[in-house]
């Protein structure tokens, strides 16, 4: 209580401190009269009298500084002392200000920046009660080399009947696209279907109106429909009265009966969210080998998901053709998600790691340079009495000045990047959306500007002491010392070394970039415009579409060839088994292959090499006899060393909305062909097989096909035209994804990109670090020696060996920090992974080139002291000091 | 060194607390001159340290001062004790009684007592 009062008296009085100040003058030159009297009374002389009094009184000024000291509040008032002295100084050097504020800006924004999205996608949970109960269900099998097995309807039914592990269990497609027509033009939507506990596993609740009932969920062709928070804000408006509002898509009316709340991390694209009915399903939902299914549950509480795991291998063992070593996987909901990113994400925070860390040593150096040059400041300040502490919290202040200024606009940039990330829908990072600076980015934040402070507030201050005081104060210039030269020289080899192993990390993954992006991926994606044709009619009545699209668009001026095909190249394809005549049927040992019903132009569109035989021509029609074209991965692999041409095969796909045929249908080989690549050009070339669509006897292709048209001249101008000529055809037919192929390729090559660029900005950052670091040590010392190099050029040095003095001081310094890094960078490149293709991670160019890189940089940074150690007037340097 | 001084402190404190009490409103020369008239030496050298003391214990309202005018004539600050003042004195009174009492004994005892 006592001490609370005294304390806000002295706040109080800390505001008025100066009629304080002025009371106690008057009380002392009261008490020195009245003393003065006093003593005259006893019989001194007047001066006498005085000099007495004041004697007896002490030293004024000390006490007015213990007055002082009980007055008020040191600590606040040293503070604010040093506070305004820190401006002060910030102001006085704007240039240094500068530069260490950009710099802890830089690594601080980059690092929050980084650290917010990494934080968000890998470690934030997911938006729903007891997030750790939830599961993906997949299936592993070394027999069959897949490490990532679907499921199929049969076994979701399996799983669902006989496991006691989950409290509920869904199964979904993920995504499938339909049509919407009836309000303005035409669109395509993203779907995703939900079997009947798919909410209740989530747990949540519906944004407005209701879930399907049971009822829905069972029928085939509901006709409920619920969309998606987006659809409903985007596309309708945030409608309040939207309940009841019906629909066409897919060519049949749906009424809206509820939105479902935005589901950021798992389907943020997903527009309208049908049923999927398992119990009785479609025809595709029956069949036990058609696993595209993605199965996903919520544990039981106490439920292990090892236990679970056990449970549900049981059940799937049962069932018949399953490969005897397969084995259920239950993979985390939010690790399903994440997990093929992570890696990537980690290396990048690594990066960044490194950047700060650079980051950081450099504004200690710069620091140390400069409480260096202070030193002779620091050391008359100590001999007129400053205590050691004093000067350190002065020191300190200075550096959490400092910190804060360069944190905050860190923290803006940070706040910007992040804004700025979720617009970038080409990083295809999952859980993007929703990224935000969190709490922790923050701590972490100001944990490294609390551990940089300390780095540098404290660090130069350790180094007064009371014995190089003196040789300071004599030699009147900043003394330093080897020691001190040592501390900095080993922080700019460190900083080399980090900058060294960045460069050498972004170099090797340049060079995968450069080799990824000159895969040849079996088309020629220059002056080919692709677009994605949904189709609203499901009937083999409508397969004279096809023919009229063809004939349309192959007639608009500019165009060289149209083609249409049910698979992308350099995005997707269906995936099929196929059944050979010539092999032993062997259940374990399915044969997989890519499928692709093709109209005759395909590949003279694409551009892909004929190897053997014949391409489609127009005589393969629906009555002649069924004909398919394998390519040269297929026929390796399934008839090595042999003639494909004549074989026959038959192909069952796998996938949503196929109609069955209960007898395969034999075709005969009748060309190979040149692979072709349906994903990203790092990805394998699978064996794939191509059909007439004319031939299709699932009827597959009527739901739909994407265009292909090769043009002569600029592709982009035709988009229209092309749209134009379709919708003259059939007016309510969406045109979706009009796109060059080229800008498929290169979406598909987006997140090796975006990885590279930032994995290059960071090296780049850390070079010029680097550079400034060394220019700066070298500088510095430079500017010690100046007296030395007067000397040395009056007594008949030539200005060569000045410089080559100069040179030679910064060069080892690379040189040593280059060989650290070298070596660093050997135990460390392998944890690339990925982000490596046809490059070795200890790759000669790559690292020759960075070094080579390094080498001109720190040459560069040692020419402006050097030039001016050598051109230096050897008698001014002599008067300097 | 430093505990000496913090014992001249607190000794100090109630010094001027008790002058006060006994003598009545004082101004700050009029209580160095009476300390140092009963003390001796005390006050001899360094009187001045007696105002750190007064603003401390203004500060935690065992004093309250007014200006007055002096033998001089002159402005003057003018201390008197408080009521807390009067408790604390007492209090500190009483403790310095039984510290000094505790130390006395101490002293009296002599080796062969201890036996």
């Amino acid at each position: 209580m006592k001490f609370l009062k005294r304390f806000f008296v002295r706040l109080a009085s800390l505001i008025g401190a100066r009629r304080e100040d002025q009371r106690f003058m008057e009380e002392i030159e009261e008490h020195i009269a009245l003393q003065t009297k006093e003593n005259l009374r006893a019989g001194l002389p007047e001066n006498e009298a005085r000099r007495q009094a004041v004697i007896k009184f002490g030293a004024v000024g000390a006490l007015r500084e213990d007055y002082h000291a009980e007055q008020g509040l040191p600590l606040i008032e040293n503070l604010l002392q040093d506070l305004r002295f820190a401006l002060r100084q910030m102001r006085k050097s704007p240039g240094f200000t500068l530069l260490t504020a950009l710099i802890l800006t830089l690594g601080i924004g980059i690092n929050t920046a980084i650290f917010s999205l990494v934080y968000h996608v890998l470690l934030e949970p997911l938006p729903f009660p007891q997030p750790s109960q939830l599961y993906a269900v997949w299936a592993r099998s070394d027999v069959d080399g897949n490490p990532r097995i679907a499921s199929s309807g049969p076994d979701f039914l399996d799983y669902q009947d006989q496991n006691k592990s989950f409290s509920k269990i869904a199964v979904i497609i993920p995504h499938f696209s339909n049509t919407w027509t009836g309000d303005g033009d035409p669109k395509v939507l993203d779907c995703t279907g939900v079997s009947a506990d798919f909410f209740s596993v989530l747990g949540i609740r519906p944004y407005m109106g209701r879930f399907y009932t049971p009822q829905e969920y069972e029928e085939l062709n509901n006709p409920a429909m619920l969309v998606s928070y987006r659809f409903w804000k985007s596309e309708l408006g945030g409608d309040p009265h939207v309940i009841g509002r019906v629909l066409q898509i897919g060519g049949s009316a749906s009424t809206i009966v509820g939105v479902v709340p935005p589901l950021p991390d798992l389907f943020p694209y997903t527009e309208v969210w049908p049923t999927l009915p398992t119990r009785p399903g479609w025809d595709f939902m029956q069949w036990r080998k058609n696993k595209f299914l993605t199965v996903m549950g919520r544990l039981k509480p106490g439920v292990t998901p090892a236990r679970a795991q056990d449970e549900l291998t049981a059940v799937l063992r049962r069932a018949p053709g399953e490969p005897e070593d397969v084995r259920v996987r239950l993979i985390p909901l939010k690790e399903d998600l994440v997990g093929s990113v992570r890696a990537q994400l980690k290396i990048i925070l690594a990066a960044v790691a490194l950047v700060l860390l650079v980051a950081c040593i450099n504004v200690a150096a710069l620091l140390l340079a400069r409480s260096a040059r202070r030193s002779v400041e620091m050391a008359v300040r100590l001999s007129l009495g400053a205590s050691l502490k004093r000067l350190r919290q002065q020191l300190l202040t200075e550096g959490l000045v400092l910190t804060l200024v360069a944190c905050s606009p860190g923290v803006f940039a940070a706040w910007l990047a992040l804004k700025l990330l979720p617009q970038l829908t080409a990083l295809r990072l999952p859980r993007l959306e929703g990224i935000h600076l969190n709490s922790a980015a923050l701590l972490v934040t100001a944990g490294i500007a609390v551990l940089t402070t300390l780095l540098f507030g404290w660090a130069p201050s350790l180094m007064f002491s009371r014995p190089a005081l003196e040789s300071s104060l004599r030699s009147g210039r900043a003394s330093t010392g080897k020691r001190h030269r040592r501390s900095f020289s080993t922080l700019i080899v460190a900083e080399i070394a980090c900058s060294v192993v960045l460069s050498i990390c972004a170099a090797l993954v340049l060079k995968s970039y450069w080799r990824v992006a000159h895969v040849d991926s079996g088309f020629e994606p220059e002056h080919m415009i692709t677009a994605y044709l949904r189709t609203t009619y499901f009937t083999p009545e409508g397969r004279s579409f096809w023919s009229d699209v063809l004939e349309g668009v192959g007639s608009l001026p500019g165009v060289r060839a149209v083609a249409l095909a049910d698979c992308t190249p350099g995005r997707a394809a269906a995936i099929a088994t196929l059944v050979l005549t010539d092999h032993p049927k062997d259940a374990n040992h399915a044969a997989p292959a890519e499928g692709c019903w093709t109209s005759p132009d395909f590949f003279r569109v694409s551009g892909t090499r004929l190897i053997r035989g014949r391409f489609f021509d127009p005589n393969d029609s629906a009555d002649s006899s069924p004909v398919v074209i394998i390519n040269e991965q297929a026929a390796r692999r399934y008839w090595p060393g042999q003639d494909p041409i004549g074989k026959r095969i038959a192909i069952n796909y796998t996938g949503a909305g196929r109609t069955g045929t209960s007898t395969p249908r034999f075709r005969a080989i009748v060309g190979v062909v040149q692979g072709m690549k349906y994903g990203p050009p790092e990805s394998e070339t699978e064996p794939a097989v191509y059909m007439p669509y004319l031939q299709d006897e699932t009827y597959h292709d009527m739901a739909a096909m994407s265009l292909f048209v090769r043009t002569e001249g600029d592709a982009p101008a035709l988009d229209h035209a092309i749209r134009q000529r379709i919708h003259s055809i059939r007016p309510e037919q969406p045109v979706d994804m009009i796109l060059s192929m080229q800008e498929i390729v290169s979406n598909s090559i987006a997140q090796r990109r975006y990885s590279l660029s930032l994995l290059a900005a960071f090296a780049v950052l850390a070079l010029l670090l680097a550079a400034v670091g060394i220019y700066g040590i070298v500088s510095w010392t430079t500017l010690q020696r100046t007296r030395e190099f007067g000397i040395r050029i009056a007594v008949g040095a030539t200005r060569g060996n000045v410089m080559a003095d100069v040179f030679g001081q910064g060069l080892r310094l690379a040189l040593i920090g280059t060989a650290i890094g070298v070596g660093a960078s050997m135990l460390t490149t392998r944890a690339l992974g990925q982000l490596l293709f046809g490059v070795s991670p200890l790759d000669l160019t790559s690292f020759c080139s960075s070094v080579i890189l390094l080498g001109l940089i720190s040459v560069f940074s040692c020419v402006i002291p050097a030039l001016r150690s050598a051109y230096l007037d050897p008698v001014r340097a002599l008067r300097s000091e | 060194m430093k505990q000496k001084t913090d014992v001249l402190q607190g000794t100090l404190a109630l010094m001027v607390l008790k002058t006060l009490e006994v003598l009545g409103p004082l101004h700050g020369y009029g209580i160095a001159r009476r300390i140092e008239q009963i003390s001796g030496d005390l006050l001899a050298v360094n009187q001045g340290t007696l105002y750190p003391v007064l603003l401390r214990l203004e500060q935690e309202g065992a004093i309250a001062s007014v200006w007055g005018a002096s033998e001089n004539n002159r402005r003057a600050r003018f201390y008197s004790l408080t009521r807390s003042g009067q408790k604390l004195l007492q209090a500190e009174t009483r403790g310095w009684e039984q510290t000094a009492t505790i130390i006395a004994r101490f002293f009296a005892v002599k080796a062969e007592d201890l036996t």
